[in-house]
């Protein structure tokens, strides 16, 4: 029943970030076919026809443009709503004297989170790439770009969960969903920041912590470019991250008194 | 005699430099139903969240219905048998009451969807409009039905009419009462309002500072408990085991006595002092001399400390 609290809490959220990158998805996929005659708009798909790979390329970068973030978004958006968060208005005293344990109900909701991250990463991408796989007429994996199309969302979900994880401790420990939301926003932010001030002075190019998945991504799709190796560290540090966030959290509210 | 229904031994708790409970043993007898009395912040909520595990003891220990609050699988299974009312009535506020219903019943596997209707009705009760947009007394309601519905075999109920009108605090009052006389659950309750509790509990105990300074059944306090005055010099602290505390209001000395106050006044009297008045007391009376410390309407009495109870088992 936690787990239906959960969906019923958080359905908003999911359901505004799955239509907005849904429609951006699909937008970008019928942008090149789209043109202005007279005032009006129209849809030409000879583009998609005679230039299928450079069409193909052009739609996922602009999809990915937009969409690289959504990771991070429903891991934000969807991860303030865990039982941390219930600290501060005081729904807690019923949640936790209801028979379930804490590490129980930390566990439902990170999975219900992740759940919703999943659909929110791949609707809109596979909109786009059967979209795509039908105004080209190149219906296989190995069509225009329809690989990345489908290879994309599991990489913004493997970068998602470190934050979703981070966002699940920060409302822990700020036992609000708004105090959660800022601290995740600011450990981000500074980090970025603090990463930029070591980088540029001292000539640095450190790895990723854990966003190098999403990068190749974005850079391996850039035209003329040449093929770069998948950071699999990065990878490792992101799932590593993933479970250790959580962990910190359900240690945290296992210990917390109200 | 039956295994407690709620017992603690020297539980005790603080929060800092705070002391919020101390050496706490209270004994709850199965089918009780017990008024936990004292001022704010004397250690009242502490002590319940110490019985449903949403806060850790520092010292001693708690059973309730004879398991461990402190361990986790024990806690579940309290949690299954216990009903709690916080203070702070706050549920989902987007969830109908409804909704809360039909969430709660998958916790508890004696949940009665019967007594839930009923007491819906009987309380009047808007199911289908959102928690947030009910009133505060409907939201206590809600609050109520979702633990008596629980099918609980102890109650714990924290203020249940705090804030409410003398109306609703009537009709919880009666669906408390008579939800006792038909299914004969625990009733811990605490409650700033002597009268209600005087209404509705058998037992009752006064906390103050985190320290119990009594327990006893309400009969008993009515039938038995009086207040000596008298006046005289060097007239002791506590003469008795059954003197309950006594304060000093300027020449006069304030005896709150347990039982057999003729034959304590009778020793008074030995010693040489004038006994000035024998008076029962009611639960206000005998509260009000226990935690009062200050009061500004009898200067006499500023100042004035209760002492602690020695004995008066």
């Amino acid at each position: 029943m936690y787990a239906w609290k959960c969906w019923r809490e958080s359905r908003a959220r999911f359901i505004f970030l799955l239509i907005m990158f849904s429609v951006s998805a699909l937008l970008f996929t019928l942008g090149p076919g789209l043109g202005e005659r007279n005032g009006w708009w129209y849809f030409d798909r000879t583009e998609y026809l005679n230039n299928p790979w450079p069409t193909g390329r052009v739609v996922f970068s602009m999809i990915l443009s937009v969409l690289w973030c959504s990771g991070f978004l429903s891991a934000v958006f969807l991860g303030a709503t865990a039982s941390g968060s219930e600290i501060e208005p005081g729904t807690i005293e019923y949640l936790w004297t209801r028979p379930r344990t804490r590490t129980s109900v930390t566990w439902i909701h990170w999975g219900i989170c992740v759940a919703e991250m999943v659909i929110v990463a791949v609707v809109p991408m596979y909109l786009a790439a059967a979209l795509l796989g039908t105004l080209t007429r190149h219906w296989n994996s190995s069509g225009p770009s329809i690989a990345g199309l489908l290879i994309a969302p599991w990489m913004m979900v493997i970068v998602g969960l470190p934050v979703l994880g981070l966002t699940t401790l920060m409302t822990a420990l700020r036992r609000s969903a708004s105090g959660g939301l800022i601290y995740t926003a600011a450990v981000i932010i500074v980090y970025a920041i603090l990463r930029q001030i070591i980088i540029v002075p001292l000539h640095l190019n450190p790895p990723t912590l854990f966003t190098g998945p999403l990068i190749w991504l974005v850079n391996n799709n850039q035209f003329g470019g040449p093929p770069i190796t998948f950071p699999w560290g990065s990878l490792w540090r992101a799932v590593f991250l993933a479970a250790a966030f959580p962990l910190a959290a359900q240690y945290l509210l296992k210990r917390a008194e109200v | 005699m039956s295994e407690a229904a709620i017992l603690t031994e020297g539980l005790s708790k603080s929060f800092g430099a705070q002391t919020a409970v101390t050496q706490l043993n209270l004994r709850i007898q199965p089918g009780a139903v017990y008024g936990f009395l004292g001022r704010n912040g004397a250690g009242k909520t502490t002590t319940m969240r110490m019985l449903l595990g949403l806060v850790r003891p520092a010292k001693g220990r708690a059973r309730v219905l004879g398991l461990d609050p402190t361990n986790e699988a024990e806690l579940m299974r309290i949690l299954e048998r216990v009903a709690f009312v916080p203070q702070r009535k706050q549920l989902y506020g987007w969830a109908t009451p409804a909704e809360l219903v039909r969430m709660n019943k998958a916790y508890f596997p004696r949940w009665s969807d019967e007594a839930a209707a009923q007491l819906a009705q009987r309380l009047e009760i808007p199911m289908k409009t959102a928690f947030k947009k009910l009133s505060i007394g409907n939201q206590s309601k809600v609050a109520l039905l979702l633990a008596l519905a629980q099918g609980a075999e102890v109650l714990i109920l924290d203020e249940p009419t705090a804030g409410l009108d003398p109306v609703m605090v009537d009709e919880i009052l009666r669906t408390l009462i008579e939800d006792h006389v038909s299914q004969g659950r625990t009733v811990f309750v605490s409650s700033h309002h002597l009268g209600e509790v005087e209404q509705i509990c058998d037992w009752v105990g006064i906390l103050e500072e985190g320290r119990l300074l009594l327990e006893s059944r309400l009969e008993e306090i009515r039938q038995e408990f009086r207040l000596v005055i008298a006046s005289g010099e060097g007239l002791p602290d506590v003469a008795s085991k059954d003197v309950v505390s006594a304060t000093t209001d300027g020449r006069f000395r304030r005896y709150v006595v347990a039982r057999e106050a003729e034959r304590f006044a009778a020793e008074l009297r030995s010693q040489g002092a004038a006994i000035l008045e024998i008076s029962p007391l009611g639960l206000r009376e005998l509260f009000l001399h226990l935690v009062r410390k200050e009061d500004p309407c009898t200067p006499g009495n500023a100042g004035a400390k209760a002492v602690p109870v020695s004995s008066f088992s």
